[in-house]
């Protein structure tokens, strides 16, 4: 999901570096105003980095690894879990190459907003209509969050030239992939949160 | 809590058995980064490389570069809770 240098044309790229630091700015207003403590941030950040690094290689020559935006979202809360996904692509991208540095304001829209977002919205909706199972909501937020990072991303890329496929391309091969590969995300996500305690309201 | 630290340290080092050894076995790259090559974009022009290029240590092998970096990176998100502690 990590889009490298020279997918995006510029106007993409610019455009969503400006949403997403504003996303950033306000969701870092938020959450410290409200009493959050930036000691979670950090540990959610490093062990989000961490999991993203076990890659499970898929025969065929490509691989899935946990995104984990849903996650953060449901457990530091929206605002937090934006938060501690940018810190992560943000060392990704400046310390390891992993995302373009003139992609970083698209991939932390994809991975630190859309999917935080998104899977926090689907997990207190599901919550509230399953009368509180967290393996459902969980499963379900982090699942179709990543759908819906993909099919973001599959906009982006199919809105730039510079890729040469068109959105009626991108959009379907990122949203049909991102189905099948997010059921392992939805299933860690489901597990996880109906094991810790959720921080965020 | 220091549970959590162990998880991390746990996860980073296990991590070269899927993102290094395994990724050799079925010849892994990212999904994006496939489809770069097939359109002939190529991943040769990344604009900056980063400290670790793809969480490797340039003149170390790959397994322990991976830790190495993956190392690093986990250290610098976790200087805050290092620094800090939790308040409450």
């Amino acid at each position: 999901m990590h889009i490298p240098d020279g997918f995006l044309s510029p106007l993409v790229a610019l455009s969503l570096y400006i949403i997403s630091l504003i996303v950033v700015a306000y969701s870092g207003r938020r959450y410290f105003r409200e009493g959050g403590d930036i000691y979670y941030l950090s540990v959610m950040a490093a062990g989000i980095f961490a999991a993203q690094m076990l890659n499970w290689p898929i025969p065929g020559g490509t691989s899935a690894h946990l995104v984990g935006g849903a996650l953060a979202g449901v457990i530091l809360g929206p605002f937090g879990g934006c938060l501690a996904m940018f810190m992560n692509l943000l060392v990704q991208c400046v310390l390891m190459g992993d995302g373009g540095i003139t992609a970083l304001g698209a991939n932390a829209f994809n991975m630190a907003v859309v999917d935080v977002f998104i899977g926090y919205l689907i997990y207190k909706l599901v919550m509230r209509m399953s009368g509180g199972k967290k393996f459902v909501a969980g499963f379900l937020a982090g699942w179709l969050a990543i759908a819906a990072a993909a099919v973001v991303c599959g906009v982006e890329i199919g809105l730039s030239p510079q890729f040469g496929y068109p959105l009626s391309v991108t959009v379907p091969v990122m949203g049909t992939w991102h189905l099948i590969l997010g059921l392992v995300e939805g299933v860690a996500t489901g597990f996880i949160v109906s094991r810790v305690e959720v921080i965020g309201k | 809590m220091r549970r959590s630290y162990l998880l991390i340290l746990i996860l980073v080092l296990v991590s070269p058995i899927f993102g290094v050894i395994g990724a050799e076995i079925v010849g892994y790259h990212e999904p994006l980064d496939v489809a770069a090559e097939l359109i002939g974009l190529g991943e040769s022009e990344p604009i900056w490389t980063g400290v670790f290029p793809d969480y490797t240590v340039p003149g170390i092998p790959d397994v322990i570069g991976y830790v190495i970096s993956g190392l690093v990176g986990v250290g610098v998100l976790l200087l805050p809770a290092l620094l800090r502690g939790r308040r409450d």
